[in-house]
């Protein structure tokens, strides 16, 4: 398993990440609940037990198994999975909400696991801010004083804290509710003061925890519009836990899938979608729109000399449905060029096999064109 | 075995067996194995109808000893002189501090800050009804015993909200704590007030620090168990962001916690002044001076008029208090949501604006202002001709109803025929039922109710604690106290039950009986003495008639809101097969609603008791009185016995009610 994980992280390298140094590094993180749980990852006949067995020997319930990855810079990273997959768990184990069972954790190199009490406030005060699903908003307080919430919990001047609280206000689209109860605000207001109020401390790194599941579907989609606009204003680190694939899909740079507490992919979404590690994956994302996700690097074939010169030109990551709008309307095949360089070229029948998913190059050949 | 039984129609043996398989029955079953193994041998050896005198302990005499040794050395023993003599010196003295402030205030200034802590609190309405009563309470000539009362009051409910609150975060923070805290509270909060003044008053003697800490250890708890429910019941999902932000365990504390659970600390705060209210009067027994004491030496002389006069302040002072500090815990939850902002949000501010402190301010000064005006004008004491008597011409009418409604009235008999009627054929029948029955026949019908109801553990506390009672020797009176206490329990479940189906059947029925409910739920339980001596004279039949009516609100309003909870998809589904009115009520509504009939009879019970013991004050005899004659003869031994079966009783009669889930009790 860390084999094709580490072969499909090198993969992303090129493709969907912004920058290379990690932010977050885990490394074999185990939780596990119940009596004694230490012993569990300790030992490998216990740690290789499914979830069932492993509770009826022990007790004990492992929510997250072994599990590495590493957040960039500037990435949005998803992880997502069905309830009871174990995703929750683990964004909390990134500032210790939950303590975590073994294995380890670093913050911009620094040992998360290591933390002392006064280091480990620092680390949430000033470096992790985290929006959750049911909000958390403080029903006795206005929503300035619950966004400035988190400045006060520092320390900061009343006046200082609450221009920065209004100014954060202002940035989500919450102006003129500064004094309203929680309680008045609909639940995609409420979640913006919950976004209000861990931006306003300006943390490294944004966690949200399935921050929009408890919304209708229309809200949602603002809500996520909202996150891309803001990660591409401010390029802030983003770990994004959801159950949703189409919101994986369309916020996520990477995304990890979880599975009772195991990550059983991580890649871009265009691997995931194109490459699915094992049958669970694949029938997972088998109704996602796959002509939106899939870029034409995937689709496009090497270029005969003719068609090398002709025909209309597109970006290694438009999408295939993008290459398809060009494909028709120039009854030619489609050029992919990078930088003045043509890699190859799309026509309508590569692009039908991706949206059909019977693409042969799917299970592998990607990923040595990128190479 | 399993699979012949399951399939098979039941008929002959395996339907005797499907039978033997209901829990009830096999809970009755072994109880009759044991029985027929225990009682030959305890009959054998000590056949006795009552308790037999073998197995009781006197504890008359070491007390005696005990309550001698501390009168001796009250004025000596280094405990006396350094922890409850600074004790007892700081209640007196806190309580003369407030006595002074507030006849300092004058009655102009005392009325004028009760009102505007009222308007601050509750708003204008409330504040013209507190207004009012504090006046009422003057034009009763009962300003300075209201005072007295307000006084104590006042320390007591200090005293008790700061302990209830410490214990109650100590267990709201620490799970061991509570665990250790919850029986405790939970004992304390279902035995009667009574049961508080004996120990008080062996350590203390007769007098205001007595009835102050009696005050205080009742109505400390329920303060106390709200702090810990408010403490513990915080939103998870807050507490959890609040933590994620780096704070600190005080930040947690008192930015998050504290704050989400006001609107059970102010619950807590009103029924603890409720309850300390209820126990500064009844502890007029043990010396607290007031309004109890003027009703508790009226209702003495029988005098009805005068107990009245001193009995309409408390209700007054009841009804303001509750309605006051209840207002205040509605207000925080009352913020208007959903749509309309722009309307609420002007309204909003101008609200804040008054709400804050210039609001407090302003009534600091306009009361002070009235304080002082009221001292100039040398108007401090209530004007004596301002005084209405109501005591003769409430005599007198007392008198017409003596001579004209006890009895001889045509076709219906009179009031003091139906006491005597149902003195004679009802508590006679039964006190003398339950004395004739073997001992050991009641510790085994204790423990067949208890364990039907609830579990093994609550059926061997309520035997244990029955067979406490036999043990100190007061078995007769105790069953003398159980049969009033059986006789006003079915009077009161009958009557709460009717009520209740009417009152969840109709709406305009309920709409009329909330007023009259929460009026009654108010009233400290001493004050339903006064009217059924009126009624009915003294003797056990009032007794059991004031108990009835004391428990009667509880057991409607939990009834008629089990009633009004069930499902309503289960009541429409059997309104669509066409079941009848009476149909739904018997087969869907009072099955579903079991847990709160079981809840109400508990509380009818626990209500019942506390007040049937206070009886012993208007001729109920038993327990009561054995308490009532401790204190009054200075004969602690006997007080002090009978406290500790009243401890014993109330705590059996619980146990064999308490349904096996207990549900957390709303209100009082």
């Amino acid at each position: 398993m860390s084999t094709t994980i580490s072969a499909q992280e090198a993969t992303a390298e090129g493709t969907g990440a912004r920058g290379t140094e990690p932010v977050f590094s885990v490394d074999g993180l185990w939780k596990v609940f119940g009596p004694k749980a230490d012993r569990v990852p300790a030992d490998p006949e216990l740690a290789a037990l499914p979830a069932a067995e492993l509770r009826s020997r022990t007790g004990c319930t492992a929510a997250v198994r072994d599990v590495s990855f590493d957040v960039r810079k500037g990435e949005v990273f998803v992880v997502m999975g069905l309830s009871g997959s174990g995703k929750s768990t683990l964004v909390r184990c990134l500032t210790r909400l939950i303590e975590p069972t073994a294995g380890t954790i670093a913050i911009d190199g620094e040992d998360v696991r290591a933390m002392d009490r006064a280091r480990l406030r620092e680390l949430r005060r000033h470096r992790a801010a985290m929006v959750f699903q049911h909000f958390g908003l403080l029903p006795h307080r206005s929503v300035l004083d619950n966004v400035a919430y988190g400045l006060e919990v520092q320390g900061v001047p009343r006046r200082e804290r609450r221009a920065k609280a209004q100014e954060v206000v202002a940035k989500v689209g919450l102006e003129g509710m500064e004094q309203r109860r929680p309680g008045q605000l609909s639940g995609g207001q409420q979640q913006r003061v919950g976004l209000a109020r861990a931006l306003a401390v300006d943390p490294e790194v944004l966690l949200f925890d399935e921050p929009f599941s408890a919304l209708d579907p229309m809200i949602r989609r603002d809500m996520q519009e909202e996150v891309i606009r803001l990660h591409e204003e401010e390029g802030r680190t983003m770990v994004f836990i959801t159950h949703d694939l189409n919101e994986a899909l369309r916020l996520g740079d990477r995304i990890a899938l979880m599975r009772d507490g195991r990550i059983v992919q991580l890649g871009t979404p265009e691997e995931i979608v194109g490459s699915p590690a094992d049958d669970y994956v694949r029938e997972f994302v088998r109704d996602v729109p796959r002509e939106q996700v899939m870029t034409v690097r995937r689709a496009m074939r090497a270029a005969s000399a003719q068609e090398a010169g002709e025909g209309p030109a597109l970006s290694p990551e438009a999408t295939v449905s993008q290459a398809i709008e060009a494909v028709a309307r120039s009854g030619q095949t489609a050029r992919v060029v990078d930088q003045g360089r043509c890699l190859g070229v799309v026509d309508s029948d590569a692009l039908l096999e991706v949206v059909a998913g019977t693409d042969t190059r799917s299970a592998g050949p990607a990923r040595e064109e990128v190479a | 075995m399993a699979t012949f039984t399951a399939p098979a129609p039941r008929t002959g043996l395996p339907g005797f067996l499907g039978f033997l398989r209901r829990p009830a029955v096999r809970k009755l079953l072994l109880l009759a194995v044991a029985a027929a193994v225990l009682v030959p041998l305890a009959d054998s050896r000590w056949a006795s109808g009552t308790w037999p005198h073998a197995l009781t302990v006197d504890l008359t005499e070491p007390l005696g000893d005990a309550s001698t040794w501390i009168i001796d050395n009250r004025d000596s023993h280094p405990l006396f002189l350094y922890f409850f003599g600074h004790v007892s010196n700081a209640v007196v003295l806190a309580v003369r501090a407030v006595y002074l402030v507030l006849l300092a205030a004058g009655w102009a200034g005392v009325a004028a800050a009760a009102a505007l802590v009222a308007w601050r609190v509750a708003g204008v309405r409330l504040a013209l009804g507190t207004a009012a009563a504090v006046l009422t309470c003057g034009l009763l000539g009962m300003w300075v015993p209201t005072m007295q009362t307000l006084a104590l009051m006042v320390v007591a409910v200090l005293a008790s909200v700061a302990l209830g609150a410490l214990l109650g975060l100590a267990a709201g923070l620490s799970d061991r704590t509570y665990r250790a805290l919850r029986p405790v509270l939970d004992t304390m909060q279902v035995l009667p007030a009574f049961a508080y003044l004996l120990p008080v008053v062996l350590v203390f003697g007769i007098g205001v620090p007595a009835a102050v800490l009696a005050t205080v250890v009742y109505a400390a708890p329920p303060m106390a168990r709200l702090t810990a429910l408010g403490l513990r019941g915080a939103d998870a999902g807050v507490m959890e962001a609040v933590e994620s932000l780096g704070t600190t365990a005080r930040q947690r504390l008192f930015t998050a916690r504290l704050p989400l659970a006001r609107k059970e600390l102010l619950l807590g705060l009103n029924q603890t002044i409720m309850m300390a209210l209820s126990m500064a009067v009844i502890a007029s027994v043990i010396g607290a001076g007031g309004l109890g004491d003027r009703v508790y030496q009226a209702l003495a002389s029988v005098d009805v008029g005068a107990a009245l006069a001193a009995g309409i302040p408390i209700v007054l002072l009841a009804v303001v208090l509750d309605r006051v500090t209840g207002a205040a815990g509605a207000e925080g939850s009352a913020a208007p949501a959903g749509e309309g902002f722009e309307e609420t949000d002007s309204r909003w501010t101008a609200w804040a604006r008054w709400n804050g402190w210039p609001g407090w301010v302003l009534a600091a000064v306009a009361a002070l202002a009235v304080a002082v005006t009221g001292r100039l004008a040398g108007r401090l004491d209530w004007p004596e001709t301002w005084i209405v008597h109501i005591a003769e011409p409430v005599n007198r009418a007392v008198d017409w109803m003596t001579d004209h409604l006890y009895s001889g009235v045509p076709y219906v008999g009179g009031t003091a025929d139906w006491a005597a009627h149902f003195t004679t054929g009802v508590l006679n029948p039964v006190r003398e039922g339950l004395q004739w029955l073997p001992w050991w026949a009641v510790l085994l019908t204790v423990a067949a109710l208890a364990w039907l109801i609830g579990t093994w553990r609550t059926a061997l506390t309520a035997v244990l604690a029955m067979a406490a009672i036999g043990v100190l020797g007061v078995w007769q009176p105790s069953l003398d106290t159980l049969s009033q206490v059986l006789a006003a329990v079915a009077v009161t479940l009958v009557l709460g039950f009717g009520t209740a189906v009417a009152a969840a059947r109709s709406e305009r029925c309920e709409r009329l009986l909330r007023p009259v409910l929460d009026v009654f739920q108010t009233m400290p339980q001493f004050v339903y003495l006064i009217p059924v001596v009126a009624l009915f004279g003294v003797g056990r039949a009032p007794a059991v008639a004031a108990a009835v009516v004391y428990a009667l609100p509880a057991v409607v309003r939990i009834t008629t809101q089990g009633l009004r909870n069930v499902d309503p998809a289960a009541m429409e589904s059997s309104r669509s097969m066409g079941a009848t009115g009476w149909q739904q009520l018997r087969q869907v509504q009072l099955p579903l609603a079991r847990p709160a009939l079981l809840l109400a009879v508990n509380q009818g019970v626990v209500l019942v008791l506390a007040v049937v013991i206070i009886g012993g004050l208007v001729g109920g005899g038993a327990l009561g009185y054995d308490v009532v004659f401790g204190l009054a003869q200075g004969d602690l031994a006997t007080g002090l016995v009978a406290g500790a079966a009243i401890v014993c009783l109330g705590l059996m009669l619980d146990r064999v009610t308490q349904p096996t889930r207990r549900r957390t009790k709303k209100g009082a």
